[in-house]
């Protein structure tokens, strides 16, 4: 019996230390440590320790609610052909949550979910994120075609996703209600191209290649629209990303072609496409769309391309950002990278206004709490807010010219 | 008339590199009746081989061996590289199978095509590499002569296809080593009964095949220079293809096919259109089925009564 009386007292002190050790578990330590305690009657000190336990875990209790901890799904081609921009875009998300989390106190995490660019991978990968009752928003996905083949998911889940790079203009205002966009729409896109190049180029005309993409496809049709007004001839190809070979539709540009534009996803290809022009002694200039920008795969001494972003390394607002980016990964990133990290921010914004007892809101009130996040200050230079379509107000588009392997802005 | 030239010249170029991946087809079809599905892959890693070795050697922009010296060394080690591959491919998926019936082979290939897929992409990722040989070779140096426009790159890829095919010609006709492939490839019994050892003969050819593709891999790489992970699909298609067209099992019939196949595929893309010119090209391979099944060069099968 004395034996029984010691251990049961050694137990109840050993619990109620451990009670005031650790906070997490302080609760569930405590309440074990009570009948402990009053089964060993006769030791006070265990009962004294009980008690003192007690009033820690109820402030420690209260402390546990403090840090809002959400799920994001944040869907991008990790890998495939688009991974060079996948990863980029995957270490701008990281850095832009985990700096959310610690300005914020939160415990944010990312659910990370592989699309390859493909509306296929996309679908599926969807499905498993809304069929994931944690997951509150969705960072993603990163091109046009992917958006729509997620819609209905999202739609039918009224669960928020935000792309940092889909730009087609068919997107926003119509059948997605909770999807909205941190980089401007193909409608102002295309018209900046083609008046650039009417104006500036003074190309009388123009051939326009897609790549047989959603998004490349309806870039074309917005600046072929763009260049008729202009009064500018333009002529239209199609060829696949997978072509191997270019030469035998560059064989097709006219000598009074005065510029190619195109608005393709790989810059490779574009690249390739420009050093085949010149092959073929042709004087067309090229111009590449924002999927092109990419100062390490396309280097075109003398081609235009354009950007939703600003180099985010020009940006006064940015310096600190970009040297943590910069230190935590390297200096490769073109424009796809910073605008994750403004989505990243913003989702984590629209989650933490619902945040109640440490734990997020519904995934309506979340899709809710999105369309009125305003971010005053973003590392693209300006403020972010969105309009009722889930489009950015005043985006616009730039403009770079590769020179000397270096862009240099130039409208 | 210029753009007709322009697309005879990109016809040869692309044709070029099709008949030396038909030809890989084509040996190991003649020796073993097996189709190596495996082998756009092994044209793959061949160009993704000539890429490395270019990098070690300091890349296009600044080489740190003369240009006569690196082009023959990017060529020699990738040939080296995936004549390996296709040695070990044939030993590790192909002998476990030689006596099993002809489908098992066949779903072993496709198995080994995903596999060097799927490697290739865990070792080297899937970003699209380029080879940036207009560092290298400027696109302007050749010929620009009113309409005729041929780089020095083009000029090398089909001037080296036409030596290495010639070549390949003199040794199966002349050497030892071609006399014994040509006999396993009529009867493999006859030919282990007369003292030949058909696994020799049988790794030989896959290394020779899978040779040419790595050849075939680098040039490509330096005239198209984008390298990745999914390249060999289409290519080894087209390879088959030209394979067939020409006849398989048949050495000038894959260089003619190869032929055929790179101006069908030229001619529908500078003339019909940039988006449906792969009908066009299957279109020739379903005709060539249906009025010459055998192909340019192939020889009605014998039946042993």
């Amino acid at each position: 019996m004395t034996k029984g009386r010691i251990a049961a007292t050694l137990l109840a002190i050993t619990l109620a230390a451990t009670a005031c050790g650790s906070s997490k578990k302080t609760e569930t330590a405590a309440t074990t440590a009570a009948p402990a305690a009053s089964t060993a009657a006769a030791a006070t000190t265990a009962a004294a320790a009980a008690t003192t336990a007690a009033p820690t875990a109820t402030t420690a209790a209260k402390a546990a609610a403090g840090p809002c901890s959400a799920k994001i799904g944040f869907m991008g081609p990790f890998t495939g052909d688009a991974a060079s921009i996948g990863q980029e875009q995957l270490n701008w998300g990281k850095l832009g949550l985990a700096d959310y989390n610690k300005a914020n106190g939160t415990d944010f995490a990312f659910v990370e979910t592989d699309t390859k660019l493909d509306p296929a991978e996309a679908t599926t990968g969807a499905q498993k994120l809304v069929s994931d009752t944690s997951v509150v928003a969705i960072l993603g996905p990163a091109g046009s075609q992917e958006v729509e083949a997620v819609g209905p998911a999202m739609t039918a889940a009224n669960l928020a996703y935000v792309s940092p790079s889909a730009t087609r203009t068919s997107l926003t205002g119509g059948k997605l209600p909770s999807f909205a966009r941190v980089v401007p729409n193909d409608d102002a896109q295309g018209p900046t191209v083609a008046k650039f190049i009417a104006e500036k180029i003074a190309a009388k005309k123009v051939l326009i290649i897609d790549d047989q993409t959603s998004y490349s496809t309806g870039l074309a049709d917005s600046a072929t629209a763009a260049f008729k007004t202009l009064n500018v001839t333009v002529a239209r190809e199609s060829i696949a990303q997978k072509s191997t070979d270019f030469s035998s539709l560059v064989s097709k540009v006219t000598d009074d072609t005065g510029a190619v534009f195109l608005p393709w996803q790989l810059a490779a290809n574009a690249q390739q496409l420009g050093t085949q022009l010149k092959e073929q002694g042709k004087k067309a200039v090229v111009v590449g769309s924002d999927g092109v920008y990419s100062p390490k795969d396309f280097s075109l001494e003398g081609a235009y391309v354009t950007s939703f972003a600003p180099d985010v390394r020009g940006v006064a607002s940015a310096a600190t950002v970009v040297a943590a980016y910069q230190k935590a990964y390297d200096d490769k990133f073109g424009t796809f990278g910073p605008p994750v990290y403004v989505a990243a921010q913003l989702l984590a914004t629209a989650v933490k206004t619902t945040c109640k007892d440490g734990k997020p809101g519904a995934r309506a009130d979340v899709t809710a709490a999105m369309k009125k996040v305003k971010l005053d200050n973003t590392i693209l230079g300006g403020p972010v807010a969105l309009d009722d379509k889930g489009d950015v107000v005043g985006a616009k588009f730039y403009l770079s010219q590769v020179k000397g392997g270096k862009y240099t802005l130039v409208a | 008339m210029a753009q007709f030239v322009q697309l005879v010249v990109n016809g040869l170029t692309l044709g070029s590199l099709y008949a030396l991946i038909a030809l890989g087809y084509s040996l190991v079809y003649g020796v073993l009746k097996l189709l190596n599905f495996a082998h756009g892959e092994v044209y793959m890693i061949g160009s993704f081989i000539g890429y490395g070795v270019l990098q070690v050697l300091g890349g296009s922009a600044n080489p740190s061996v003369p240009i006569g010296i690196l082009l023959p060394l990017l060529m020699l080690v990738a040939a080296l590289g995936a004549g390996l591959v296709g040695v070990a491919i044939e030993r590790f998926a192909y002998r476990p199978l030689r006596q099993s019936p002809r489908i098992a082979p066949l779903v072993s290939a496709l198995g080994t095509s995903f596999f060097l897929q799927a490697t290739m992409l865990l070792v080297v990722g899937a970003r699209i590499v380029r080879y940036e040989s207009e560092k290298l070779i400027d696109v302007s140096s050749g010929i620009h002569a009113g309409v005729l426009n041929i780089s020095i790159t083009r000029m090398m890829v089909i001037g080296v296809s036409a030596v290495v095919m010639i070549g390949l010609n003199i040794f199966m006709k002349r050497s030892k080593l071609g006399k014994a492939m040509r006999a396993t490839s009529y009867d493999p019994e006859a030919a282990q009964m007369m003292g030949m050892d058909v696994n020799r003969v049988v790794m030989v050819t896959f290394f020779i095949g899978s040779a040419l593709a790595g050849v075939a891999g680098v040039m490509s790489g330096l005239v198209y220079n984008r390298v990745f992970h999914t390249m060999g699909f289409v290519a080894g298609l087209k390879g088959f293809t030209a394979s067939v067209v020409g006849g398989i099992g048949s050495i000038q019939g894959a260089m003619a096919g190869g032929l055929i196949i790179g101006f069908a595929e030229s001619f529908a893309q500078g003339y019909v259109s940039t988006t449906f010119y792969d009908v066009v090209v299957f279109v020739v391979l379903i005709g060539f089925l249906l009025t010459r099944p055998r192909g340019l060069f192939g020889v009605p099968e014998l039946k042993k009564v």
